[in-house]
């Protein structure tokens, strides 16, 4: 084992990183603030005069303001790709909601004997608005500038998840590798810079007005100035464009990796597993970091490059059990072990294409298969104990932690839950540890890899060879977390690097290596 | 001068002002007197046109308002609200150069000019200059909103119940105080209160709303000594006395006075014939009911008794339309 690093090491380590993604999470939120701004006061101003507008507009900005902030990044990628355009349009429609609200507010709220008075005394309505309502309305305004700036700070965390950078580089990639040091890495600057903003536009709201007239307008530059931070880093880059998963830029069998056996120098955007492989289908990324058996390398005919030096270990998948549920409930073995040796990486491939581009659901694609193989039975209904299964949140764990659920209700007296969608490796583990969950598919190579964290010694001697990684896992798990490995259900779900057919013919590039060359050879013309 | 002809005013179809007619003259203060509802500030309001309204014409300073732009029309007009209408956000000094500097004076005059008006109205410039309006008294801010009225100097003054956020005591001062300001001097004012005191205190000429019409345009003894209607006898009722004493003043009762012997009580202290009835009763009280009172031609000397036996005759003439005083 090597030693435990401490945050303030990798913070060290990775100062360069971090100071990039703080720079970019500022600017992300700037940019999307300064919009806002100038969208949402003269809207807020216009629904002041325009009151048939008030309710329309202020209603659907607070329709916007309920979406789940990952649907709405989610819903922006078909119409404008990934990367910082659509992270700044989903945290400016986030952004409008507070700042159009408190306008319309503060405005409402100037004390109407005031307002009767200024337009007694001759002041147009132009006149009215800047020396009477706007400089009264301030404080009110400043109050949703301030609501919306720490709404961004926290919501520009999830861009990482669409290429757009930011905090939530380190924070997602540290969730899936679970790896604490870099969550906090991530998660305690994106604290911090939403305590200096809040606390420096509190400041500003409580000013003496005097004073506040000329700060607020140095607000604007200040937020342009901020802005601009975005347009700093990324100025380098090479011909091909890769990007990753989170998790995948930190994985010895990852980036890193590439980087240290192939010397693979390729310009990357951190991006969401979910929307990778169609943003590699729609040429927005060349090079992605897939998983071998995901229906999506069908869907979007994708090709897989050749693995020639082995740094990607093998990921046999095989149920992983508490040791106490198996000895609670022998029966719960056999069942389980009926699905050893029946899925083979192209079945695999075959059933996350059903239900990741088919949109098919799992439990129907589970039956499906169970029942052509005729392993399939009617639940049984038992009332003997319940077995909770969970499962990450990717197909495959979908698919077979429902094939699982319907070998135990249909084999044993048991019943079977699913708890899906349980996030990465590290949630994952921690709930079968907490005993939250009794058991969920896992992956030979994240076992000895992730969780195991072995040593590099160890996993140079073991990674070639499958059965030898399986062995070591298993007696490992079952020392020390008491867990036991079940014997592998076929698959291969390795991670592997993949580009689009079309292109990949047209380079002449079949594996790593090759990739490698064409970016030092003709990426730097 | 303020001219109003056949003006009405129906917000949703409900009257609010029903066929307001009157004249203000330069120099003097008419009182728009009512309850609330009446229409009294929906028609002071039509003036500098921050209510448009629904026929009638309205004529300040010889001119249509409606042709002249809202704008400019208000910043010829002074206007003093129920509760200041101060900005929050300016300073004394600053309030008081809103329409200076609306109108685009240099700055060298407004200063002067805000220096001059601050003097006036007691707010010292060094002391209260740089001050914001939170930190003054009731007084003073009333005063400051007077002030800001008054700062381009308009020929032309619409006062929306000025006192109605003072405490009495106060507001019985600040009244005095307004009433003395050189400022006001031929100037066309129109004040909506709904203060009978004060609106025979202050006015030259009073006019009764209710239920959106003028009920009665007139000097005050006219209103109280002719009333026009019902509504306008009954609206003083239970004031009455006082108002009469307040209105009127020796030289308004003389005729009526009965002759006493000239010289067995003569008083040292000779009052003036134009003082109120009223504050001679209050003389009497401190010299055990007689008074010298000088009527220019004569020093005529009496009692209490007297004066309201002659107050009484006044009335009964009044009342059969034939005074020496013409309304």
């Amino acid at each position: 084992m090597e030693a435990q690093q401490s945050l303030f090491d990798f913070i060290q380590q990775q100062s360069g990183k971090l100071l990039e993604q703080t720079l970019q999470h500022i600017g992300l939120t700037f940019i999307s603030l300064l919009i806002a701004v100038l969208i949402g006061v003269p809207l807020g101003i216009l629904i002041t005069r325009k009151k048939a507008l008030a309710a329309p507009i202020l209603g659907l900005a607070g329709i916007l303001q309920t979406i789940p902030s990952i649907a709405l990044l989610g819903f922006m990628i078909p119409l404008l790709g990934i990367g910082a355009q659509p992270a700044i349009v989903a945290l400016f429609l986030y952004a409008l909601l507070p700042i159009i609200r408190n306008t319309y507010t503060g405005i409402k709220e100037v004390d109407p004997t005031v307002t009767d008075a200024a337009i007694g005394m001759g002041m147009s309505r132009r006149q009215l608005l800047y020396k009477i309502q706007l400089p009264l309305a301030m404080p009110v305004m400043l109050a949703g500038i301030r609501t919306a700036t720490v709404i961004n700070v926290g919501v520009a965390t999830l861009a990482a998840y669409i290429a757009a950078g930011g905090l939530g580089e380190f924070i997602f990639g540290g969730i899936a590798l679970n790896n604490t040091n870099m969550i906090l890495a991530g998660a305690i600057p994106a604290a911090l810079l939403a305590i200096l903003f809040d606390g420096l536009l509190s400041l500003l709201q409580r000013m003496q007005l005097r004073k506040a007239r000329k700060a607020v307008y140095a607000l604007p530059v200040a937020i342009i100035l901020l802005s601009s931070f975005y347009l700093l880093p990324s100025a380098y880059g090479t011909k091909l464009v890769a990007g990753f998963t989170p998790e995948f830029m930190g994985r010895k069998d990852g980036n890193l990796g590439l980087k240290k056996v192939y010397g693979l120098n390729i310009r990357t955007v951190v991006i969401s597993d979910m929307i990778m492989y169609k943003a590699a289908y729609e040429k927005e990324l060349d090079v992605i970091s897939g998983s071998s058996t995901d229906g999506r390398v069908k869907a979007f005919d994708l090709v897989v490059l050749e693995d020639d030096k082995h740094i990607f270990p093998p990921y046999y998948a095989a149920p992983i059990v508490r040791n106490a549920t198996l000895e609670k409930y022998p029966e719960l073995t056999p069942a389980l072990n009926k699905l050893s040796g029946t899925i083979n990486d192209s079945i695999m491939t075959e059933l996350n294409y059903r239900v990741d581009y088919l949109k098919q659901d799992p439990a129907r694609v589970a039956k499906d298969f169970l029942v052509a193989k005729k392993l399939w039975l009617p639940a049984r209904n038992g009332t003997k104990g319940t077995i909770r299964i969970g499962s990450k949140i990717f197909g495959d764990g979908y698919i077979l932690a429902n094939m699982y659920k319907m070998l135990i209700d249909g084999y044993t007296d048991l019943q079977a839950v699913t708890k899906t969608g349980l996030g990465g490796t590290k949630i994952c583990f921690d709930a079968l540890l907490n005993s939250q969950i009794d058991m969920y598919p896992e992956y030979s190579g994240t076992g000895l890899l992730v969780i195991l964290a072995a040593g590099q010694q160890t996993v140079d001697s073991l990674i070639a060879d499958r059965q030898k990684v399986y062995d070591y896992v298993s007696n490992a798990f079952m020392q020390r977390y008491q867990v036991r490995w079940l014997p592998p259900i076929g698959f291969n779900n390795t991670y592997a690097l993949m580009m689009r057919r079309q292109q990949a013919a047209a380079l002449h590039i079949k594996s790593i290596s090759e990739l490698k060359e064409y970016l030092t050879v003709k990426g730097k013309e | 001068m303020i001219k109003l002809e056949h003006v009405h005013k129906t917000f949703a179809n409900k009257p609010a002002v029903t066929d307001v007619s009157f004249e203000v003259l330069p120099g003097t203060l008419l009182v728009l007197l009512g309850t609330s509802g009446s229409g009294k500030t929906t028609t002071l309001r039509m003036i500098n046109r921050l209510i448009e309204p629904s026929s009638g014409q309205i004529t300040v300073n010889g001119k249509l308002i409606q042709d002249q732009s809202a704008e400019n029309l208000r910043r010829g007009i002074g206007y003093v609200l129920q509760n200041n209408g101060l900005f929050p956000h300016y300073t004394v000094a600053e309030n008081i150069a809103v329409v200076p500097k609306l109108l685009q004076w240099d700055e060298a005059r407004i200063r002067e000019r805000t220096v001059t008006l601050m003097e006036k109205l007691h707010l010292p410039p060094a002391e209260y200059s740089d001050v914001y309006p939170a930190q003054l008294s009731g007084g003073q801010q009333q005063r400051l909103g007077r002030a800001r009225a008054l700062a381009a100097d308009p020929p032309v003054l619409l006062k929306d119940e000025p006192f109605g956020a003072l405490d009495p005591v106060t507001r019985a001062s600040v009244r005095k105080e307004f009433m003395a300001l050189d400022e006001l001097e031929n100037k066309t004012i129109i004040m909506v209160t709904h203060d009978v005191q004060e609106a025979f205190e202050m006015g030259t000429r009073i006019g009764l709303m209710d239920e959106g019409r003028l009920q009665q345009t007139g000097a005050p003894e006219e209103l109280l000594f002719a009333p026009a209607n019902d509504f306008v006898a009954n609206f003083f009722r239970d004031q009455r006395l006082s108002l009469e004493l307040k209105t009127l003043t020796l030289n308004d009762i003389k005729p009526y006075l009965p002759p006493i012997a000239a010289s067995d009580n003569y008083q040292p202290h000779v009052l003036p014939g134009t003082t109120s009835c009223w504050d001679a009763l209050e003389q009497a009280m401190h010299t055990e009911g007689a008074l010298s009172v000088d009527f220019r031609t004569e020093v005529f000397t009496m009692d209490s008794r007297s004066l309201m036996t002659a107050l009484q005759v006044y009335k009964q003439t009044a009342a059969n339309g034939s005074t020496t005083k013409s309304f």
